[in-house]
């Protein structure tokens, strides 16, 4: 019955249209105030220590990153390196656009910065080349949604820290041990890189079908050259990932080297930001990371009422008894997810809705990296479409066309993606694989 | 005076996420310049070089002397503060995302109404949260906790809670109450997306100031244009 009230109320109040973390905490709060006989000075502590983990202190650390990069030049190298090695098959720029969103993706933890990035140099060089405006504008939304898939995600991070330390059993009986932000990571190529695969092939296919321009092949020495140029951007790629997986760096603590490493190439030595932009960016981004960690703490303090309650651990002996099988509840969590895309961004729905859902999907035998991984592909479909998908947003900011313009121009690939979503909810051997080939 | 509360708040936040980078980047660095050192030591007598062993040695024990283990701790304060302030500033620059599909699609006068209400509930959560924060830091003023590795008195690292939650709920009241006499929320220039030029909340912020996820105030056009 409490469980009820509780969803009700918070369901209310978000619609009223105040803050995620607003309704969270007043959630919380009245729920204290007149319902419950947990001692206020439990959840008070909750409260101021809902964000000393060092784990969430990624999150900043990757948006500072991620700001150094999108202003530092590192984008436009990528792209012209991408550019020389695909540029004459068919999509051209195109192409090099999914190839350049997936580099970057690689650098950065967020979709919306991967289609600023990327977007803003090849969108116009691809309508100055003569392709349609939809066709760019539909190619880079899409696969800047890589951005989060592809390590390092702030989303997977954000699923770390709302399943961390819960308690789960598994179909045995056996405690299951939640996912880690490493595992995540390594989890997340494989699928970044076949979906990468999809999109381009989206791509290709469409720009065959209607004759766009490719480009004149580009011989040795000029990939080589353009190699070199991007090296800088690419050796990140090799600091972040190999550092977390040969464990010489924590998670944040690759983070925190990273956005060092950005700042250096984009002020030093790509030289395309001066001194005189650090403290802008630095603001931009304290100012997303606060919203966010905001977020954060007031979720942490909702789903331990939640557990205190016993919501989730109720809601999974519910389905085992209905006799819900594992795939149908995929199903369920794909739907749900995929309704919830449409009011809210990512972090807030899987700070919301992990911590409900993880304790049942353990209980029905699904992995918790697996099931991570798929929640963050369902994720990226919710980022290009509307009414709050916010790649395209940035994309009509790049692109100056009309949200409804760029959802038709969107579907080809967010096609692909939703078939993409399914082989990745029914084949966990997919995000599986490579953390278990590095015995993680 | 607000204008230096608004400057001192941007300062503030903008220092503690580049110096808690610059700790954290050190802290490792430091890490891995021991071992390093201590490699080369080792290495450098295996293949007889001692002058260079010696100097490696030095180092070594040089670095040693610095202790970094209080890194990860400061780290962490840091951005519990810039995490508080940060959402006053937040509150100011109008990125706290919320669901705003519906009422972005009511006529004016409602739209008024849920925004005010929206604001205002904001005003009540933070208020109550100071005033709570207030008595936790209190309680813990009287106490003689202190933190691990600092060793910092706990109230003071807990402070940020009461100052940063009143900054917050003094933030949402100043919005409401710009709101209310001339129906405008913060937001920026729009179609300005590649340029750093005066814009707090860099690209991905714009976004969010664009979509669905924030409300668009009485004077704006519609967001689904």
């Amino acid at each position: 019955m409490s469980a009820l009230i509780i969803f009700a109320l918070l369901v209310i109040l978000m619609l009223t249209g105040m803050p995620i973390s607003i309704s969270l905490g007043l959630t919380v709060l009245t729920f204290l105030f007149t319902m419950t006989d947990v001692p206020i000075d439990t959840v008070a502590l909750k409260l101021f220590t809902g964000i000393e983990k060092f784990e969430i202190m990624a999150i900043p650390f990757f948006i500072l990153a991620g700001n150094f990069l999108t202003h530092g030049g590192v984008a436009k190298r990528m792209i012209n390196f991408a550019t020389s090695m695909v540029g004459h098959w068919h999509g051209g720029l195109g192409l090099a656009g999914v190839i350049a969103c997936a580099l970057f993706a690689a650098v950065s933890g967020s979709s919306p910065a991967t289609v600023v990035a990327i977007g803003s140099v090849i969108l116009p060089a691809m309508v100055a080349q003569g392709f349609p405006k939809q066709f760019g504008a539909g190619v880079i939304t899409t696969s800047g949604a890589l951005g989060i898939l592809i390590p390092p995600s702030i989303v997977m991070v954000m699923y770390a820290v709302a399943t961390s330390g819960m308690q789960a059993t598994g179909p045995d009986g056996q405690p299951v041990d939640s996912a880690s932000v490493g595992e995540l990571f390594m989890a997340g190529v494989i699928p970044g890189l076949m979906l990468a695969g999809f999109l381009a092939f989206t791509t290709w296919y469409r720009a065959r079908k209607f004759n766009y321009p490719r480009l004149a092949k580009a011989d040795f020495a000029k990939r080589w050259l353009a190699f070199r140029e991007a090296m800088w951007g690419l050796l990140l790629i090799v600091v972040v990932i190999g550092g977390i997986y040969t464990g010489i760096f924590t998670p944040t603590e690759a983070a925190a080297m990273s956005a060092v490493y950005a700042f250096i190439v984009a002020v030093f030595v790509y030289k395309d930001m001066g001194l005189k932009d650090v403290p802008r960016v630095l603001l931009a981004s304290a100012n997303m990371s606060a919203m966010l960690l905001y977020i954060i703490t007031n979720a942490v303090l909702f789903s331990f009422l939640m557990t205190s309650e016993g919501i989730p651990q109720a809601l999974g002996e519910w389905m085992v008894g209905a006799g819900l099988s594992w795939w149908m509840f995929l199903i369920l969590v794909n739907i749900l997810l995929l309704a919830a895309g449409n009011f809210m961004e990512p972090s807030s729905i899987v700070l919301i809705m992990a911590p409900i859902l993880f304790p049942v999907a353990v209980r029905l035998g699904i992995d918790p990296v697996h099931f991570g991984i798929m929640i963050v592909v369902n994720m990226e479909v919710g980022m290009c479409h509307p009414p709050v998908g916010l790649n395209l947003y940035v994309a009509s900011g790049i692109t100056k066309m009309g949200i409804t313009e760029l959802t038709v121009a969107v579907w080809p690939w967010l096609l692909t993606m939703l078939i993409f979503l399914m082989l990745v909810t029914y084949v966990p051997a997919l995000s599986l694989f490579l953390p278990g080939l590095l015995g993680m | 005076m607000l204008r230096l509360l608004d400057r001192a708040e941007e300062v503030l936040i903008g220092s503690l996420i580049a110096l808690a980078t610059i700790i954290i980047f050190v802290s490792v660095t430091h890490r891995y310049a021991l071992g390093f050192t201590a490699d080369a030591v080792g290495y450098f007598k295996s293949i007889g070089w001692v002058g260079v062993s010696a100097a490696a040695k030095s180092t070594y024990f040089a670095l040693k002397t610095i202790n970094l283990v209080w890194a990860q701790e400061l780290t962490i304060i840091m951005f519990v503060w810039m995490a508080k302030f940060g959402a006053a500033y937040g509150v100011r620059t109008g990125i706290h995302v919320g669901i705003d599909v519906l009422i972005n699609r009511l006529d004016a006068p409602r739209r008024r109404f849920f925004i005010l209400f929206g604001l205002l509930a904001g005003a009540l959560f933070t208020g109550t949260i100071a005033a709570l924060g207030t008595r936790f830091v209190w309680h813990m003023y009287h106490g003689s906790a202190i933190s691990p590795d600092l060793e910092l008195p706990m109230w003071l690292v807990y402070l940020a809670i009461p100052l940063g939650s009143s900054l917050m709920c003094f933030r949402f009241l100043q919005v409401a109450w710009a709101f209310f006499r001339t129906g405008e929320l913060p937001h920026h220039d729009h179609g300005h997306v590649d340029g750093l030029d005066d814009e707090p909340a860099g690209a991905m912020g714009e976004a969010i100031l664009q979509s669905d996820l924030t409300p668009r105030d009485l004077a704006e056009d519609p967001k689904d244009k």
